[in-house]
């Protein structure tokens, strides 16, 4: 059963009079529960991939169908209603509101679906504990490390439920040990939640961790890998 | 609570207690100082005007004026028409008076004033000038050679102090020599010395009214009748009633009689007001935009990660209008406590006006008024720059 389904996606970005092609007609599918990995060499379309089907950014063309729901025509309301409901973001930054404390950055998105405080708070902590954060609840982000700000992250995608999970090179600021902490977060969350998680990633190495990885090349998509044994023989994406 | 307002407190409330609290000092002290400067001058105003209607109504000519009747120099019958005023209801006291214009010299100064005549036991129920005697005494109903002359009038010995043409330093014992209109030359002994703080009045003298008939001839008649009334602000009403008695002669009520340079001067200070009030306002819009627009500069790409996770933008507005209200609120406290401040200063050490020691009035309804209003122009100083971030694409406001 599929849970996002492209086609001929295309976004072109004009700079005064030059316009850039960033995606020149994508097409794929993304089943249910599936952990897909984005991989290209830099400035093949893979953040700007994200960006679409994560619905921050419009496309210029092409269909973007989200458990069957046509979403690439939704207007700004109705494509912000749509994250709340169901998207959840992992950022390469990790993110956080810098004056709000973990609890409060997690609770947030679940206070703005209509939970109280007091329910907003009580999913963040269940989130947090089971992430081994709940030393951390009341420090501020800047306080915490790289890793476990990225976890706070991957909590604050997770308390809405939502079917996906869109992670944009969550591991770009970590070192290999925290980056294998977060990876085996997601592939938890993929495997013991059942959530889709499309993650864009520059590191060859994240491949043990995908089911199938997309590989972008000059805003097309150049190939698709389920074979994880064919994929460790093939060179370093970025240089591709 | 909606759940978006439950948002917009959270981000606002938790901005303001983690953010900056310099900036956040410094911004409610400036928007304090705006207050300060909306209210001060409006209170000097309200001061003003409140020194110089008690100036009129206790010194100059009570609540209600009678004057001749059209093509008449003076008024006719004036004992039967003051029985007849001081019988209608809510009435306390009406005082004839005699207003003519003399030279008044002493020694070999000559200055042309104004001199009114009293009765003074009537003239004491209208007016209070009587307790503004800094020398001597005031008259009494039988002073036939007696005068009381305004401190300007009396003047200095050393004459560079004066301020206006003076009798060159005039003192109670005095004689002064009194040339009236119709060449009649009297000469007075100066009784008492007043200073009421108005220029116009402590520049005339005042006999009683039993000299003037004897000077000039008339009997029973009144260049003006004061009229004093048990309430200010309802002189209409009275003129109205004093109509239906049977007064035939024009009346005027203190607003209409006091009509001249001095309403002059408070329309120029509400005009100097307006333009104040106008700059405070604008400085005040401009100081919360620049703190709301560094604000919003500072946290686009939170404002953009904010919105990819399904945070609205009216949220995000919302969070950063509750900011300036609390910093609008804070600072209004902040400005309150500095205008009592000088509020309580300028009371115990008035400001010095030609017309006197005017301490600032503190007028409820302009206050609120000017809070309301700086509210609502801190709202639009906020509202703009946060509604251009929120409006920002959020994936040019994440690539920063």
């Amino acid at each position: 059963m599929s849970m996002i389904e492209v086609t001929g996606l295309e976004k072109i970005y004009s700079l005064g009079n030059v316009t850039v092609e960033a995606l020149k007609g994508v097409s794929f599918t993304i089943r249910k529960g599936e952990f897909v990995g984005i991989m290209g060499p830099s400035g093949s379309g893979k953040s700007t991939l994200l960006h679409q089907l994560g619905l921050l950014d419009t496309p210029s063309a092409g269909t973007i169908l989200i458990d069957g729901a046509d979403v690439s025509h939704l207007n700004d309301k109705e494509r912000t209603h749509f994250r709340l409901m169901n998207l959840g973001y992992v950022f390469q930054d990790y993110a956080l509101v810098p004056e709000l404390t973990v609890k409060e950055n997690v609770a947030l998105p679940a206070i703005m679906q209509g939970k109280s405080f007091y329910e907003g708070y009580a999913m963040a902590i269940s989130i947090l504990e089971k992430m081994g954060l709940a030393h951390r609840l009341d420090h501020l982000g800047c306080d915490l490390s790289g890793g476990e700000q990225q976890r706070v992250s991957i909590a604050r995608a997770l308390v809405n439920q939502p079917s996906i999970i869109f992670a944009d090179e969550p591991c770009a600021n970590l070192d290999t040990k925290n980056s294998r902490v977060v990876l085996e977060l997601f592939r938890s969350v993929n495997r013991d939640l059942g959530k889709t998680i499309v993650m864009v990633s520059h590191e060859s190495w994240h491949w043990e961790y995908f089911d199938r990885i997309l590989l972008l090349r000059d805003g097309l998509l150049d190939s698709q890998w389920t074979d994880m044994e064919t994929w460790k023989e093939e060179p370093d994406p970025e240089s591709i | 609570m909606p759940s978006p307002l439950r948002v917009s407190m959270l981000l606002a409330l938790r901005g303001l207690e983690r953010g900056n609290k310099f900036t956040l000092c410094l911004t409610v002290l400036i928007m304090g100082l705006v207050l300060v400067m909306l209210l001060f001058q409006p209170s000097l105003m309200t001061g003003f005007i409140k020194v110089e209607h008690d100036q009129i109504t206790n010194l100059m000519y009570g609540n209600l004026v009678l004057e001749p009747k059209e093509h008449q120099l003076y008024i006719k019958n004036v004992s039967i028409l003051t029985e007849k005023i001081n019988r209608i209801p809510g009435v306390i006291a009406s005082s004839p008076r005699y207003v003519t214009a003399v030279t008044i010299t002493y020694q070999n100064t000559s200055v042309a004033e104004t001199l009114t005549s009293v009765t003074p036991s009537t003239e004491n129920q209208v007016l209070t000038l009587s307790s503004q005697i800094i020398s001597g005494n005031y008259l009494t109903d039988g002073d036939n050679d007696q005068i009381v002359i305004g401190t300007l009038l009396a003047g200095h010995k050393d004459t560079t102090l004066d301020l206006v043409k003076s009798l060159g330093g005039v003192e109670v014992g005095d004689s002064v020599e009194v040339t009236f209109s119709n060449g009649v030359v009297r000469t007075y002994h100066v009784k008492g010395i007043f200073e009421t703080h108005s220029m116009m009045l402590d520049q005339t003298a005042y006999i009683t009214n039993s000299e003037m008939e004897a000077v000039t001839g008339l009997s029973d008649e009144a260049s003006l009748v004061l009229v004093k009334t048990s309430s200010t602000g309802n002189e209409d009403a009275f003129r109205t009633t004093m109509m239906q008695y049977g007064i035939q002669e024009p009346i005027k009520t203190w607003v209409q009689e006091g009509e001249g340079f001095v309403w002059e001067v408070i329309a120029s200070f509400e005009q100097i007001n307006s333009i104040m009030i106008v700059f405070s306002l604008i400085i005040g819009a401009i100081v919360v935009f620049i703190v709301t627009f560094i604000n919003t500069i500072n946290k686009r790409k939170q404002i953009a990660i904010l919105k990819a996770i399904g945070i609205t933008k009216e949220v995000i507005i919302t969070s950063f209008l509750i900011q300036v209200i609390c910093i609008c609120l804070a600072g209004i406290l902040i400005g309150l406590v500095l205008f009592e401040i000088i509020i309580y200063y300028l009371t115990i050490n008035p400001i010095q006006f030609p017309i006197g020691a005017v301490p600032p009035v503190v007028d409820l309804e302009w206050t609120v008024k000017n809070i309301i209003a700086l509210i609502l122009v801190s709202l639009v100083g906020g509202f703009i720059p946060a509604w251009k971030i929120a409006n920002e694409e959020i994936t040019d406001a994440m690539r920063g």
